[in-house]
């Protein structure tokens, strides 16, 4: 199912192709909000 | 040989009676006990809020505004009425029975949930005793393992105007006036000053409200402020802004006011006088020596984030602690108690917590004012929509006042929201839902609002926090 997007977090990552699982929320209950997409986008990818 | 019980709360307000139905969910043995004695001389639950606050005055400005709209707002529709008239004692009446409804709908709430009701004074001893005296002069005692002090707060009294329940009075007397009185002077443009002022203008009463401070409703956002300010004016609700009261004297069925403003000593006749300055804790008599409970230099209850006393078992909800005296905000903190002391997590989050001014326009808001965002640095941008523009609010003929939004400038977190206008009691339950998900101004700018309704004023001033408004010039 993926984690639970409030409705500008949907918009910012289909924008920007961030794929909400890779995003932890910080929203009631877990939710992924907008900052948090914001601040996935802005991050460098953990070294795998 | 004393009762024991869980949990004994000491006040049945809406703080009071909440955490004890709260508690006997929870299935703990719960006590309340309350000393409030109603209009017809029985006990009354509901403490101040059903008794001589929210409740009645919502009562007296929904009746005050039919009238008003009777005798002024129904040319537009081509409604006409015959020589309208109010018969105050009626009014009151239908008030009274509101209350008694309520009240005793909690008294059923308590059997229902199996919550024994105490009448009387209950004083908190060392060791979690509680002795109750009631009206009569006996005494009683229970134990609790865990105490609730939840006893509210009380009008303040200004030096050398004691209230007569006459010509001085306070909200309790306000509310029951038995004729609209010619000369209404209120001292204090608080909630409680222009709700009560509000009611008797609408009746046809001359109301002067004497404020100390210089601003207008200084806690409000300025903007929002403004705006109410420019419309009380236009009700000819006479606000007069820095006018300190120094004595105020009953002269042959007056009340000659005293006050200093900029311009030097005045003074002001009229037939009844409201002091509404504010309210105090509650907790005179609360404690006997030795409960190790602290007062603070206010008489407020000293607690922590979680209301708890730091006394073993002693937690302490509503008025009677710090933070704002609304009835949601005690209730919120009577559940927090009561889960907590089941061993369930109870938190209240005291930065969402809606205001609500009952006002023609109505005055709403949550979290921060602009000022306040200014003051701390924060970077913010804000959505404005005007209630002129809404279809509904035209089609009502209600256009005053406006919705504006605040989020911050980088992540766009709604930082609060205000509002002035037609029903904005109920508009702002939206923001503060949005506010308690961590929402943005574009969460509820995305979300879809039924056409047409006011809640629209809500959507639009979200939109145009990013300048993408439909229905005016971003």
């Amino acid at each position: 199912d993926g984690p639970a997007l409030s409705p500008a977090a949907q918009r910012v990552a289909s924008q920007h192709g961030v794929d909400p699982a890779s995003v932890s929320g910080t929203g009631r209950d877990g939710r992924v909000i907008k900052e948090d997409v914001q601040r996935a986008m802005s991050q460098p990818a953990a070294a795998a | 040989m004393s009762q024991h019980f869980d949990v004994v709360v000491i006040g049945a307000g809406p703080a009071g009676y909440v955490a004890a139905i709260r508690a006997a969910q929870l299935g703990l043995k719960t006590a309340c006990i309350d000393n409030f004695i109603g209009k017809d001389g029985k006990p009354a639950l509901g403490g101040t809020c059903l008794n001589v606050g929210c409740i009645p005055s919502k009562a007296l400005l929904d009746s005050s505004k039919q009238f008003h709209n009777l005798v002024h707002g129904f040319k537009d529709h081509g409604i006409s009425a015959q020589k309208p008239a109010i018969d105050v004692g009626t009014m009151v009446g239908r008030k009274d029975r509101i209350v008694k409804q309520f009240t005793g709908g909690i008294a059923q709430l308590f059997k229902a949930n199996k919550v024994t009701a105490i009448a009387g004074f209950g004083q908190l001893q060392a060791g979690r005793k509680v002795i109750v005296t009631t009206p009569d002069g006996s005494t009683s005692e229970v134990t609790g393992t865990n105490i609730i002090l939840a006893a509210g707060s009380v009008p303040i009294e200004l030096p050398g105007m004691a209230f007569d329940g006459e010509y001085i009075v306070d909200n309790a007397g306000a509310l029951d006036f038995q004729d609209t009185p010619k000369r209404l002077g209120v001292i204090g443009a608080g909630v409680i000053g222009l709700e009560l002022g509000s009611v008797w203008k609408r009746l046809g009463a001359d109301v002067t409200v004497l404020e100390a401070m210089d601003s207008f409703l200084g806690a409000a956002d300025a903007d929002i402020a403004k705006i109410a300010r420019r419309e009380f004016d236009k009700q000819g609700l006479a606000i007069k802004l820095g006018a300190k009261v120094s004595k105020a004297e009953v002269k042959k069925k007056a009340v000659e006011v005293t006050y200093t403003d900029k311009e030097g000593e005045q003074t002001l006749v009229v037939d009844r006088l409201l002091v509404a300055v504010g309210r105090r804790a509650a907790t005179k008599g609360l404690l006997a020596e030795g409960t190790g409970v602290q007062l603070d230099e206010r008489g407020r209850v000293v607690v922590d984030e979680h209301c708890y006393t730091g006394v073993e078992g002693v937690w302490a909800v509503g008025d009677c602690v710090r933070g704002p005296m609304l009835a949601h905000k005690g209730s919120e903190e009577g559940i927090a108690v009561a889960e907590l002391i089941a061993g369930l997590p109870g938190h209240v989050n005291l930065d969402t917590i809606p205001w609500v001014i009952y006002t023609e326009p109505e005055i709403a808001w949550v979290g921060k004012t602009e000022k306040e965002l200014k003051d701390a640095g924060i970077p913010y941008r804000v959505g404005t929509f005007p209630f002129a523009a809404i279809g509904r609010a035209v089609a009502m003929n209600e256009t005053a006042g406006q919705v504006k939004m605040l989020a911050h400038a980088e992540t766009d977190r709604i930082l609060g929201v205000h509002m002035v206008g037609p029903v904005v009691s109920e508009l702002i339950a939206e923001c503060v839902v949005a506010m308690e998900f961590k929402g943005s101004s574009e969460d509820l700018a995305r979300i879809v609002h039924a056409h047409p309704t006011l809640s629209e004023a809500v959507h639009e001033a979200a939109l145009s926090v990013d300048k993408r408004a439909i229905h005016k010039g971003n």
